[in-house]
């Protein structure tokens, strides 16, 4: 990697660990100004096929499939009194890592892959969720800065061990 | 209080069924929470009500051409469902008569043969075991594949709901179904219906009658578990869940019918296929639909809900089943229908407001698991039993049902208790049997 791709990743990951932050410190309207216009924010359903036949998650089926609207009526609704799924909120830990910048047009858009492994507590249960799986993340660069104008969560359970997906991927 | 001579553990499997006998009393609205929380109720619920009955494996559309296959599970034991050279839909049990491996472990797939990965044992998709390495040799011809075929699962279909049972003398499905049937022909009976993509699936650490429970008659709820769903203004307001019908029919099932409703919540171009496919009542049902939430016993749970998003009216039509995997735990399986012959925008947005209310990520569904968790945890351990904590089914007790243009016993608004209490009386009818 010369120094040019380095300081990219480096933009890169920081960018993918405020994002973390903000999540994990439920600071929903800060993360979502991180969101660009045209975003769709997507998580397949994923599949057990045989042997090594590909894609192995659905094409046509999605956990989350939202636009920026859809998204924002998640962020409203998590500020009502009846979010119940959220009352108290998770503590939640992202650790992203594997940050590998696929496609860099300086100043205008970043195609960048990541992992991603989000530590999930409720309440005083003493058992925690682990949520892990690989971003692939599309940016845009809009007044100054990085907006994620894509995301593809291909998380890597085929069935999620999670109660639900209140918090956001 | 009922007094228990010894904790639940240390009875006999007569013993539990004698105390459920004294403590469960549907018709009177009480329900221990034992119930929910109890290993040994969890494994005779195995036994008579799930290795008993019909449960519900899947959707025709899911395997659409031939050499089509999925696996899925029965009571807790895999099967390979499979679209022959013929087009008949079979149901196997996932495992190779030689030595019991699982024979496939794929979701879903196409292919016309299974080959087991122990031995090699090769198998057709209409179960004939059909190869076997080096067979005339190590057998000495002697070895007769014709008493080999995998070992066939009782499947059958209504308006392609494929439904399976491990009893072999189980009644027919449609006798089974009754009158629910009236109310499924409009879910997914109403035109071509096919499943989106795969279902989804997702881990709940509840009780399965907690699910089946709240879509057979619990409309009481939403007012408050899915209050932030009037609050968006995504529908009425907080009492809508209120009006329209509560209806159940014989063998546990019930349903909510959601009516009325000023706008045709189905696509518009497909009224003539409707009018086609129901009677006249049944399509009078369907054109004042707002919603319908039921439950056929007993884990298959079925919705039609009706929602504004993004101030445009899309309805979406799903099936969820709790299938258990532990007295304390479920996997949610919900499949996604809709008209096969929809515009491929209506297909979109109806998924997407699917996705958007009832997945893992729905703003519905999500405060329903965060509720089924608590419950289940709350009813465990020996307390509930030695306590008799009961629960209250009594609401709507007093009231009597009334006409209605479909079967089944109706009361005229959607808050009463009776289709639980129906639900409830069928299972302890078949944990006494």
């Amino acid at each position: 990697m010369n120094m040019e791709e380095m300081l990219v990743t480096c933009q890169f990951e920081k960018w993918l660990y405020d994002e973390a932050q903000l999540l994990d410190d439920i600071e929903f309207d800060h993360w979502f100004d991180l969101m660009h216009h045209s975003l769709r924010y997507q998580m397949p359903v994923r599949i057990n096929k045989e042997g090594v036949e590909r894609p192995d998650y659905s094409t046509d089926m999605f956990t989350f499939n939202d636009d920026i609207e859809l998204l924002k009526l998640r962020v409203e609704r998590l500020k009502t009194d009846y979010a119940w799924a959220e009352i108290p909120p998770s503590r939640t830990r992202r650790f992203v890592s594997n940050v590998r910048v696929k496609d860099y047009m300086e100043g205008e858009k970043a195609a960048v892959k990541s992992y991603l492994l989000i530590y999930r507590s409720r309440s005083s249960d003493i058992k925690h969720d682990l949520i892990s799986g690989e971003r692939n993340d599309e940016f845009i660069f809009e007044e100054g800065k990085w907006k994620l104008s894509k995301r593809v969560f291909i998380v890597d359970q085929s069935t999620i061990n999670t109660r639900n997906l209140a918090i956001f991927i | 209080m009922i007094k228990t001579d010894k904790p639940l553990e240390e009875m006999t499997k007569q013993q539990v069924v004698n105390h459920l006998c004294a403590t469960v009393k549907p018709e009177d609205g009480v329900i221990p929470a034992y119930l929910l929380g109890d290993p040994k109720v969890y494994e005779i619920e195995h036994e008579k009500v799930f290795l008993k009955t019909w449960v519900f494996v899947g959707h025709e559309s899911e395997v659409p051409n031939k050499g089509d296959f999925m696996t899925r599970e029965l009571a807790g034991y895999s099967l390979i469902i499979t679209r022959d050279g013929e087009g008949e839909v079979r149901a196997f049990y996932n495992m190779c008569t030689h030595r019991g491996m699982k024979l496939c472990r794929a979701d879903k797939g196409n292919k016309s043969m299974f080959t087991c990965p122990y031995h090699g044992f090769n198998f057709k998709n209409t179960g004939e075991l059909v190869g076997v390495p080096l067979q005339k040799d190590i057998y000495g011809g002697m070895l007769d594949r014709t008493t080999m075929g995998l070992h066939k699962v009782k499947l059958e279909s209504y308006k392609g709901l494929l439904f399976g049972t491990w009893n072999e003398e189980a009644e027919p499905l449609e006798d089974f179904l009754g009158d629910i049937r009236w109310y499924l022909d409009i879910l997914v009976g109403r035109a071509e219906m096919e499943v989106i993509g795969v279902p989804q699936r997702f881990i709940v650490s509840s009780n399965w009658k907690v699910g089946s429970d709240n879509f057979v008659g619990d409309s009481y709820h939403t007012m408050v578990t899915h209050g932030s769903i009037a609050k968006l203004g995504m529908v009425p307001n907080a009492t809508y869940s209120k009006r329209g019908f509560q209806i159940h029919t014989e063998n546990g099932h019930g349903l909510n019918l959601g009516t009325p409703n000023p706008d045709f919540a189905f696509p518009e171009e497909l009224k003539e296929e409707f009018k086609c496919n129901l009677s006249a009542e049944q399509y009078g049902v369907l054109s004042n639909l707002k919603n319908m939430i039921g439950n056929v016993f007993p884990n298959l749970s079925f919705l039609i809900s009706h929602t504004k998003i993004k101030d445009r009216f899309i309805s979406n039509t799903s099936i969820r089943m709790w299938r258990p995997i532990g007295h304390d735990k479920m996997e949610v399986i919900a499949w996604m229908l809709v008209e096969k012959n929809a515009s491929q925008d209506w297909k979109d947005r109806s998924r997407d407001s699917f996705i958007l209310t009832f997945s893992p990520s729905g703003i519905f569904e999500q405060d329903d698991t965060e509720v089924f968790t608590d419950i289940t945890e709350a009813a465990q351990g020996p307390m509930p039993f030695l306590k008799n904590l009961t629960y209250n089914y009594t609401m709507g007790l007093h009231r009597e049902p009334v006409e209605f243009v479909g079967p089944g016993v109706a009361y005229d608004d959607k808050f009463t208790e009776a289709s639980q209490r129906n639900f409830y009386k069928y299972w302890l009818e078949l944990m006494t049997k």
